[in-house]
């Protein structure tokens, strides 16, 4: 029995279509009920429908086996795990955003204040890449607010279209990283279940290939 | 004024008796097993000046409970059982001849940084095999690491050895940069094969050694995994760390343990003081390796003598939460019997003293009831705590 834990949302879907096509039966998976815990025995598949940002916690504690999740919240959490497959799709950036006017003068700008979803990112861009030291807000939701009413100088937070940029005047600055879906796996899982964890992963890499191609 | 009083603070935890009861058991199971192999126990204090793990770069200073004496001086609570050992044996023991074979038991104090709920306090056992080098003393702490797991119940158990030297070799036959090894080094830890390719790529290797390179990451076994690698290899050091796992492969062959080794050249370790081999235990039902060890030459010189060392530790707490998880049933009695007696009757008490004496000979725990207890309570206090036999004494001294 392998338990894989699932970041709930579209996430899910593709992380059960690509299982499927590498042969495994998900139907568990697909059913739509408010369980959070979908299990079918015969196909050695348990899924736990479980909030991204808690993804990386289930499956480093071994609660899960396998994992998918984005890589923004696996920089963000910094689990101990072993990160096998990027699965390529949910596909975006995390970038530091400002006013457009602040193109190739971030630099320029002493003590700045960031506003983000993402303190552990944005403290590891800043302070170990960039060798600045920034003060960091946290904030829930709508950080696009952040340089426009004057909270902060910038943002760090994931774009994909850009649009909701744009529509608030604000442009992307520098990226800090390149994110898409990745599979995770627990230390001890791949030790201990190498025998369904291993083929599991060579099956997921094979589709992906054919996928490719 | 304080909120806290009732609770433990966080990353720490009382254990219940009947826990208790069986770590302790658990703890003199792992001493038997060290002094059976002809280790010496030390104690040290519990209380360190950070020094010894800041000033030598082994640990980080983030990692460790801090505080100072009266001096101002920053001390820490003991973080691992190596680094005082290491300490006590260069400097109490600098006379000794090599080599030296010493044991712990003791409680560490850490912060993990790795996140919330995983313990910050636990009990490790270990030991430390010190001015001894070469794939026989590797094999002789592995195998006493396997014996320590099978002594408190594990049964379950995958032993998975590396050598960090393995990679350094490779490293250099490949021609990686710094930079580029360090890369590569992350992703073996991730098992991140993007990582391994585009840095592959980039560093300009053929298919052959990027795919030598991929091999660390999926090839785990035995005998075979060895010489699979041996026909990708040039490099001397690489070599000889090779023809020294196979020797261990031997060796475990003969204790009768290979059952329980994988070979994992993936195997780097994060901890920069290992230099030889490096291994790591695995049971089921928890998601945490109970057993990490290898061989770190290099330490003792930094205490001023040179020694080469390797050791293992295990960590009782986690092993326990296994073994309860994996179905362990601990023994819930208080006591093996309670002798009860009647306070009126004149001579009883004489009488139930005695009896108690005479029943600690044959049992190992008999309460001997100074509460007042009747017949009828004695029962129903020894039903509900689990106590197999009651006595009561309502006879005094024969008149």
């Amino acid at each position: 029995m392998i338990t894989i834990a699932l970041s709930k949302g579209r996430l899910a879907e593709q992380a059960l279509d690509i299982l499927e096509k590498a042969g495994y039966d998900v139907s568990a998976g697909r059913e739509k009920s408010r369980k959070l815990i979908l299990e079918d025995e015969k196909a050695g598949l348990r899924f736990i429908m479980a909030k991204p940002a808690d993804v990386p916690t289930y499956v480093e504690y071994g609660a899960a086996d396998l994992g998918v999740v984005g890589k923004d919240t696996l920089l963000e959490e910094g689990r101990d795990l072993y990160e096998v497959i990027d699965l390529g799709y949910g596909k975006c950036r995390m970038c530091v955003c400002g006013p457009a006017e602040l193109k190739d003068k971030l630099d320029t700008i002493p003590n700045k204040r960031v506003v983000t979803k993402y303190p552990n990112i944005t403290r590891h861009y800043f302070e170990d890449i960039k060798k600045e030291s920034v003060e960091i807000i946290k904030l829930h939701g709508s950080v696009e607010l952040g340089p426009l009413i004057g909270l902060s100088e910038v943002i760090v937070d994931i774009v994909e279209s850009g649009r909701t940029l744009y529509e608030n005047g604000l442009d992307v600055l520098e990226t800090v990283a390149d994110i898409s879906a990745r599979v995770v796996v627990n230390r001890v899982s791949m030790q201990m279940k190498a025998d369904e964890i291993k083929p599991m992963i060579a099956k997921i890499r094979e589709q992906l290939a054919k996928q490719e191609v | 004024m304080s909120n806290n009083k009732f609770y433990t603070p966080d990353g720490f935890t009382d254990q219940l008796p009947e826990v208790c009861a069986f770590k302790r058991e658990a703890e003199n199971k792992l001493r038997n097993v060290f002094i059976g192999n002809g280790y010496r126990e030390i104690e040290t204090p519990g209380v360190e000046y950070c020094d010894i793990y800041t000033s030598t770069d082994l640990v980080n200073a983030e990692s460790l409970y801090k505080f100072c004496d009266q001096k101002g001086r920053l001390l820490c609570a003991r973080y691992d059982g190596t680094v005082p050992a290491v300490r006590f044996a260069t400097n109490l023991l600098k006379d000794e001849p090599l080599p030296l074979r010493l044991f712990y038991v003791e409680n560490m104090y850490r912060f993990n940084q790795t996140g919330g709920g995983k313990q910050n306090g636990f009990t490790q056992g270990g030991v430390e095999f010190m001015g001894a080098e070469g794939s026989e003393a590797d094999g002789e702490v592995i195998s006493i690491a396997i014996e320590s797991a099978l002594a408190i119940g594990i049964k379950d158990l995958q032993i998975s050895i590396g050598q960090v030297r393995f990679f350094e070799g490779l490293a250099c036959q490949l021609g990686l940069s710094e930079e580029d090894r360090i890369l590569i080094k992350n992703a073996i830890q991730q098992k991140d094969s993007v990582m391994i390719e585009n840095t592959a790529r980039k560093a300009g290797l053929d298919a052959r050694d990027t795919e030598t390179l991929m091999m660390l990451i999926e090839c785990q076994g035995g005998y075979e995994v060895i010489e699979q690698f041996r026909a990708r290899v040039t490099d001397p050091e690489a070599l000889k760390a090779l023809d020294g796992l196979k020797d261990i492969l031997d060796i475990m062959d003969e204790y009768g343990y290979l059952k329980y080794i994988t070979v994992d050249l993936g195997l780097i370790g994060v901890e920069n003081y290992y230099t030889g081999i490096i291994f790591k235990g695995y049971t089921y039902e928890v998601g945490f390796p109970i057993i990490g060890g290898g061989r770190y030459d290099n330490v003792a010189e930094l205490f001023g003598r040179k020694m080469e060392a390797v050791g293992f530790s295990m960590s009782l707490t986690l092993a326990i939460t296994a073994l309860m998880r994996q179905g362990l049933e601990l023994k819930k009695e208080q006591a093996s019997v309670i002798v009860g007696y009647d306070r009126a009757v004149k001579g009883a008490r004489a009488k139930a003293i005695a009896l108690a004496k005479a029943l600690r000979e044959e049992y190992t725990s008999v309460i001997l009831d100074s509460s007042g207890m009747s017949e009828e309570e004695l029962d129903q206090y020894s039903d509900l705590n689990n106590i197999p036999a009651t006595f009561y004494v309502n006879e005094g001294e024969e008149s």
